[in-house]
């Protein structure tokens, strides 16, 4: 056969055609993408021994017991112990991510320390006597907060402040609770212990009395929408209904419920009691409607703290911010390496020296605090940090577990209770230890340990394995006493209320979604804020289709939120479960520092 | 894809949530992303555009208050039946279904990024990956070394923690067991779950709580009239909650200019 040019073309094509029938391009198409999964610019997990470790999550006051995942020595995953006496087995998405934490791109990774040292000692040589020094504890009744509570004993004019603990510090029993009117207080979205309230959950009766359908107001057997900030006039309502007398005027008025839904609900909570009512610490009512109602004792009781050594007795006692008088604070120490109750800095600053207050904040980034203070010195996050966790609002008794790093902190990393001994001439660098020989000496209670899940009597355990086994993630619980009512003066405090009226702000605020008070969250929690509708992020804001073509505002809109006390840029959502007249925001340092809840705010565009 | 044998009993692994229960805190949803290596979300990612293994829906009656009931919906890859959608779509073969298991696998090495599985999926469960995986420096030192991330232009979706179930048939193996027990596979949405709302087990054994709760009356399914025949079943006692099932996927949000 003759080779023609037109035979060559003819073969070459038809081949062409024919391979396009084998598996071989198809395989080669695979093969590429084997190559391509496999370029540098996809991660390869790190493999290792497999081991498993036990801690403490240090990401809110609950302190739920943590079993960690390593290869090799870095922790991959983290879960619940499920035999836990306080957790429960339970963990929040906040506390599953925790092991991303130390790798947060806004993370500090130095800071003037020595300056800051140098700040501090002068203003405390220099503090005049109408001054003070000060320190800020974010979360109260750690062993580090009574390290700042004795080094401002020892400092000249030292005051120790805290923000309002919820009920006064209180504890609350809910296994005791027939019936909770939960005056809105987030109690299925992270408020307590989460295991322990999801354990406890099928026990009562949820009435949930908000103005926002939240999670808790959709889980709850009964949701009455009450009026935004009406929640002191609703406790007001029922403490007379339960108390016999005529109803205020201004409860149906100002609640938005009628006279008859108000006293069918003190007769709910009289007939099915004991009947627990919580608020947040703008209702001081609720300390003698929780008597009326019979949660006094039971579901309300007095807790003590985890024992102390004897020579820490003598510190300074907590103080609310509103008992130092205004231009005072010489030099103001803040700690928020761990993630606690946000104040706002324009309830602060009127407390500082007009002229050149030192200002300290110990943070992981600048989001908080950071902003404002002149030294922002660089802390261990967790799980990296050393620290304990005292019994959480919802544990009936003392409790104590110790929060051990599951990874090294990096070097320069400044450790606020030893920054704040030493300014004050001391030496707290085993004060964990002292208290946990402390609480060993008093033989009560129970020690738990996570590894075989098994509860000892501390009387039969030695003090170095108790101390070994606090540092193994177990947890020391205290013998159950007899249940007693809380005392009265329990620390509530009413606050201003925000101006309801202003013409020119025609939105009405909604917080939602408070991550913690800096906002220290894993990257992957976008899942929830940024990649579904689950919850709101972070500077985010949500409006109602009316609300958002009133305001001239559409989805996806950069916008900006302003308030009387400033203005701060947002992300625009068009929800129509948002109520028209609302914006719903998810709440950050930022954002809290210009309004609280219930406060008034419009939408512009930027 | 290991085929079921005489030693090996088959099995059809199957989950029951109850609808009651869950709380829609997304515990499930990072705790699926910490096991199965999905990346943080991208810039431009949006809740159509990121990946979500498993997503809880917030989903309401549609009345106004006081009449108006909301709940939580977990949603993830159904793992249909033998008629399983993305199954007859893949011009790859990157999706099958285990004999051994049920559960629907996709293997991310074989797909071409077509994304004819996510046109044919009813229940919008399937995620392209429209960038490569990228995590803050130094983040990549806690992925789970039991699961290989997945490169730019594939599509994923949820396993079952396929992860899990080969490290449980190693430790059955190293125990000289044929079989895994029950309780020592379980994906790791059931094990996050604060509510324990979310039930795992094998829907061939009698004895499992998912079988019993497939069978149990206020149980329902999605899209049962499509024949897909998922192993994923609800439960609630509410009448409107399981009236759910029948209805199309909850619209998502205007796409954002920035995706």
């Amino acid at each position: 056969m003759q080779t023609t040019r037109r035979n060559l073309f003819k073969f070459l094509g038809g081949s062409a055609v024919g391979v396009m029938f084998t598996p071989a391009p198809w395989r080669l198409i695979t093969d590429t993408a084997l190559w391509s999964e496999n370029w540098p610019g996809i991660p390869r997990p790190v493999r290792g021994e497999i081991k498993t470790r036990y801690t403490t999550c240090a990401l809110c006051p609950a302190g739920c017991a943590v079993r960690a995942r390593l290869v090799g020595e870095q922790p991959v995953a983290l879960m619940g112990v499920p035999a836990h006496p306080l957790s429960l087995g339970a963990l929040c998405p906040f506390g599953l991510t925790g092991h991303h934490l130390p790798y947060h791109p806004e993370r500090l990774k130095q800071g003037p320390a020595h300056e800051a040292a140098g700040a501090v000692a002068n203003a405390i040589a220099q503090c005049g006597p109408n001054e003070r020094i000060a320190v800020l504890d974010l979360r109260p009744g750690r062993t580090a907060s009574w390290t700042y509570r004795r080094a401002m004993a020892a400092v000249k004019n030292g005051v120790y402040l805290t923000a309002p603990r919820p009920l006064g510090g209180a504890a609350v029993n809910l296994a005791a609770a027939r019936t909770v009117l939960s005056i809105g207080v987030p109690l299925l979205e992270g408020w307590g212990t989460p295991g322990n309230v999801l354990a406890a959950r099928a026990g009562f009766r949820l009435i949930q009395a908000e103005p926002f359908e939240s999670r808790t107001a959709a889980l709850a057997d009964l949701w009455l929408r009450i009026n935004p900030g009406s929640g002191r006039s609703l406790a007001l309502g029922l403490t007379a209904q339960l108390e016999g007398k005529a109803m205020p005027a201004q409860a149906a008025a100002e609640t938005g419920l009628t006279e008859s839904q108000i006293a069918d609900l003190a007769a709910d909570l009289a007939h099915n009691g004991p009947a627990l009512v919580l608020a947040g610490e703008d209702v001081p009512e609720v300390a003698p409607l929780n008597r009326l109602t019979g949660a006094w004792g039971k579901a309300l009781i007095a807790r003590a703290e985890a024992p102390v050594p004897d020579s820490w007795k003598k510190a300074a006692p907590p103080a609310g911010l509103a008992s130092v008088p205004d231009g005072s604070i010489r030099a103001l120490l803040i700690d928020e390496s761990v993630p606690g109750d946000y104040i706002p800095w324009n309830a602060i600053a009127p407390k500082l020296v007009p002229d050149n207050p030192v200002v300290v904040a110990f943070a992981w980034s600048r989001n908080g605090y950071g902003r404002h203070a002149q030294f922002t010195l660089p802390t261990a996050v967790y799980p990296e940090m050393t620290g304990d966790a005292p019994a959480a609002t919802d544990s009936p008794a003392a409790a104590f577990r110790i929060s051990t790093p599951l990874v090294p902190a990096p070097a320069g990393m400044v450790d606020p209770a030893a920054f704040i001994a030493g300014a004050a001439g001391m030496d707290a660098s085993s004060a964990l230890r002292e208290r946990a020989d402390a609480i060993h000496k008093t033989g009560r209670g129970t020690l738990f340990t996570c590894a075989d899940a098994k509860s000892t009597p501390v009387k039969e355990v030695k003090p170095e394995d108790f101390w070994k086994a606090l540092n193994e993630g177990g947890c020391w619980v205290d013998a159950a006493g007899k249940p007693s009512a809380p005392v009265e003066e329990t620390g509530w405090q009413a606050k201003t209320p925000a101006p309801q009226e202003a013409s020119d702000l025609p939105l009405l605020v909604a917080l939602t979604d408070l991550p913690g008070a800096t906002g220290l969250i894993s990257p992957l929690m976008s899942k929830l804020y940024q990649e579904s509708n689950l919850r709101l992020g972070p500077n985010r804001a949500a409006l109602n289709p009316a609300s958002a073509a009133a305001c001239g505002v559409s989805e996806g809109a950069h916008a900006v939120l302003q308030t009387r006390l400033g203005e701060r840029p947002i992300q625009v959502t068009v929800s129509a479960s948002v109520p028209p007249g609302v914006v719903e925001v998810g709440a950050s340092p930022e954002i809290l520092d210009i309004c609280g809840a219930f406060s008034r705010a419009r939408v512009a565009q930027s | 894809m290991i085929a079921a044998n005489g030693n090996n009993k088959a099995k059809r692994y199957g989950m029951t949530i109850d609808v009651d229960r869950c709380t829609g805190c997304g515990a499930c949803m990072v705790a699926c992303a910490v096991e199965n290596n999905v990346p943080p979300a991208h810039e431009g990612a949006t809740d159509r555009k990121g990946i979500t293994w498993i997503r809880v829906f917030k989903v309401d009656n549609g009345e106004d208050y006081p009449d108006k009931r909301t709940v939580f919906l977990p949603v993830l890859c159904q793992q249909c039946g033998e008629d399983t959608p993305c199954v007859h779509v893949c011009p790859q073969q990157a999706v099958d279904v285990d004999p051994a298991t049920g559960i629907v696998g996709q293997m991310p090495e074989r797909c071409l990024g077509c994304r004819y599985c996510m046109a044919a999926c009813p229940y919008h469960a399937r995620y392209f990956n429209w960038w490569d995986p990228e995590w803050p420096a130094g983040m990549e030192k806690t992925l789970n070394p039991d699961v290989a991330p997945r490169m730019r232009g594939v599509v994923e979706k949820c396993n079952f923690c396929h992860g899990r179930w080969h490290a449980a048939k190693q430790r059955a193996a190293a125990a000289g067991k044929k079989e895994i027990q029950p309780g020592d596979y379980v994906p790791a949405c059931v094990e996050a779950c604060p509510a324990a709302a979310i039930r795992f087990g094998d829907l061939n054994d009698p004895a499992a709580e998912v079988a019993r709760g497939a069978k149990d009356p206020a149980s329902f399914r999605l899209l049962e009239k499509l024949h897909t025949e998922p192993k994923i079943y609800y439960s609630s006692r509410r009448d409107w909650v399981r009236r759910i099932g029948d209805a199309p996927r909850p619209p998502m949000g205007k796409e954002n200019p920035r995706g």
